[in-house]
């Protein structure tokens, strides 16, 4: 496991020995401990059941850790007020392992959810939206729903709305779990494109020929209960 | 709605923003069947306030006129006693009642007129010739200087103890206790009334959150405050009240009007065989307006309500 330097100003995610148990079992992560830096990209990996998805909720604020401390874009998220808590979300884009659309609205609505939920007009970002939408291949499909899209449409629409608010940090879940290989890296390429104009990535996958085809990229690895980090700083 | 997203003109947009009410938000999946029971429940409601506070607006408006009727009159009344004569005393009673301040008219009733008022519980006026009779004074009133009551009853008695002063007191109490009382029960169903629709409000707003708990987390997630998804609730369930307040309470004040012109028609005469003016009257209009009003107020504070502490539990 590796020692992290303290305090390094600017980290957008820091676990310090973080504990999460499920109920009253056994811990499911024990000790875990690593931090990620702007702009960088990861994979996180591990068998099934190995607490990936568990891991990502830490992070998204949807558990709350058993032991130890979760400091997220520099605040210890222990001491966080609810509307601080909103505003760190709007920091961060989430890809959803069952990519949780909704299916009452358009791939449109879906897709511009996040910046209409914070007060913004729709004039200020319709075009914006739109060009998302056609760059992650759904500019034929703006009108559909969610029930009447394939499940790699699904995925890109849900990929576009974690995109669209131009977060600092992307977290996906499995985000190629349900596409043919050809597709999947056409999506993977979009994580770089978006790495690349800033947003720092963590992608959680069990495919380990999808993270060969990133060269470099940062492995964070779970593997009983404890997760492995490579140095992505140093 | 959402296929003509591009197309809307930007000003049918604002439009939208401008009036709440009529903003349908598409972030709350609704449930047709869910909405259209509610509305049908607070609609009953509403209809069954509005015709109580009506009813009792009505039942206190026409006790309060039979009140300010029977204020304005006294009587008096001779009982026959032995070798006296009842003429001379009723002109005795006359005088003096004529000669008080705030007295504006005296009409003595003949001995067949006071007869005729026997009839009912003695029988005919042929059968009465050899019984004494009491006999009756009516006497009006000026309400705004009304004569002094004690020193009258003591000027009739000095000179007539067989006479009696009758200022209707006793009558006017007891329309005023049944007042009180339509007043009482009419307030206690509308409170009830209110309770329910109230209640009734937050039960759905609680369905629908529970069925909506999947998108209040993902809009969570996606950076929504609570203030923003309470809006999206509260402004639905509160369309949903008002719109139910408004058909109930619309549905009240057509049967009001109806039973107004049926009973223009029909003229209703009081106890003093005068005609009463329209006894149903707008103010039975206004407060049925004001029921809608506040089933619409409850329906938006109760769902507000709700959606705060339901989201509080949800995340
Ligand atoms: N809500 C939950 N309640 C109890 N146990 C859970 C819950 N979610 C996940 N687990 C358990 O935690 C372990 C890790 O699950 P998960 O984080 O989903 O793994 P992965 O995403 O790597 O497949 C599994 O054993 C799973 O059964
Ligand atoms: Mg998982």
């Amino acid at each position: 496991m590796q020692a992290f330097p303290y305090r390094s100003a600017g980290e957008l995610v820091r676990f310090e020995n973080v504990g999460l148990r499920y109920g009253v079992g056994a811990e499911t992560l024990t000790d875990v401990s690593f931090s990620i830096e702007p702009q960088s990209f990861q994979f996180l990996t591990g068998a099934s059941g190995t607490g990936k998805t568990t891991l990502l909720r830490l992070i998204m604020q949807a558990l709350k850790p058993t032991r130890g401390t979760v400091v997220l874009f520099g605040q210890d998220t222990s001491l966080l007020e609810k509307d601080g808590l909103t505003a760190l979300r709007r920091r961060m884009g989430i890809v959803f392992q069952d990519f949780r659309l909704l299916d009452h609205l358009t791939t449109y609505e879906n897709v511009a959810l996040p910046l209409k939920v914070q007060g913004r007009d729709e004039v200020t970002y319709r075009a914006e939206v739109t060009e998302l939408l056609s760059w992650v291949g759904l500019g034929d499909l703006i009108h559909a729903k969610p029930p009447v899209l394939s499940g790699g449409e699904k995925q890109r629409a849900s990929i576009a709305r974690a995109l669209v608010a131009q977060p600092e940090l992307l977290l996906a879940d499995e985000p190629t779990g349900n596409v043919d290989p050809s597709l999947a890296r056409r999506l993977l390429r979009l994580f770089v494109e978006m790495n690349r104009s800033g947003t720092a990535i963590l992608i959680a996958t069990h495919d380990l020929g999808l993270m060969d085809q990133i060269e470099g990229a940062r492995r964070l690895v779970l593997a009983d209960r404890r997760l492995y980090a490579e140095a992505s700083d140093v | 709605m959402s296929e003509n997203r591009f197309v809307q003109p930007v000003f049918y947009g604002r439009l939208r923003r401008l009036l709440p009410l009529f903003r349908r938000d598409p972030l709350v999946a609704a449930d047709q069947v869910t909405d259209r029971a509610l509305i049908t429940v607070v609609a009953i409601l509403t209809f069954l306030a509005a015709i109580t506070a009506g009813a009792a607006q009505f039942a206190v408006g026409t006790a309060m006129h039979w009140r300010v009727m029977m204020a304005s009159e006294l009587t008096v009344q001779l009982k026959p006693q032995g070798a006296r004569s009842i003429d001379a005393d009723i002109v005795r009673v006359s005088d003096i009642l004529r000669g008080t301040p705030g007295i504006t008219t005296v009409k003595t009733l003949s001995r067949d007129e006071s007869a005729k008022l026997l009839e009912p519980w003695i029988g005919s006026a042929s059968s009465l010739e050899s019984l004494p009779i009491p006999r009756l004074i009516t006497v009006r009133i000026d309400t705004d200087q009304p004569p002094d009551l004690v020193a009258l009853r003591k000027a009739i008695s000095d000179a007539v103890p067989a006479a009696s002063l009758d200022d209707h007191r006793t009558w006017t109490k007891k329309l005023g206790r049944l007042s009180d009382i339509f007043l009482t029960s009419a307030a206690i169903a509308l409170v009830l009334v209110i309770v329910a629709t109230g209640l009734t409000i937050v039960f759905a707003t609680r369905g629908a959150m529970a069925g909506n708990r999947e998108i209040i987390e993902v809009l969570h997630f996606i950076g929504a405050d609570d203030r923003y998804i309470a809006a999206q609730f509260q402004s639905h369930f509160a369309v949903l009240g008002v719109r139910g307040g408004l058909i109930g309470g619309g549905a009240a004040l057509l049967l009001i009007l109806a039973l107004k012109i049926g009973s223009a028609a029909s003229l209703t005469v009081d106890f003093s065989g005068s005609v009463s003016p329209g006894l149903l009257d707008w103010a039975t209009v206004l407060v049925t307006f004001a029921v809608i009003v506040l089933v619409g107020l409850v329906a938006g504070v109760a769902s507000r309500i709700t959606v705060y502490r339901t989201i509080g539990r949800l995340s």
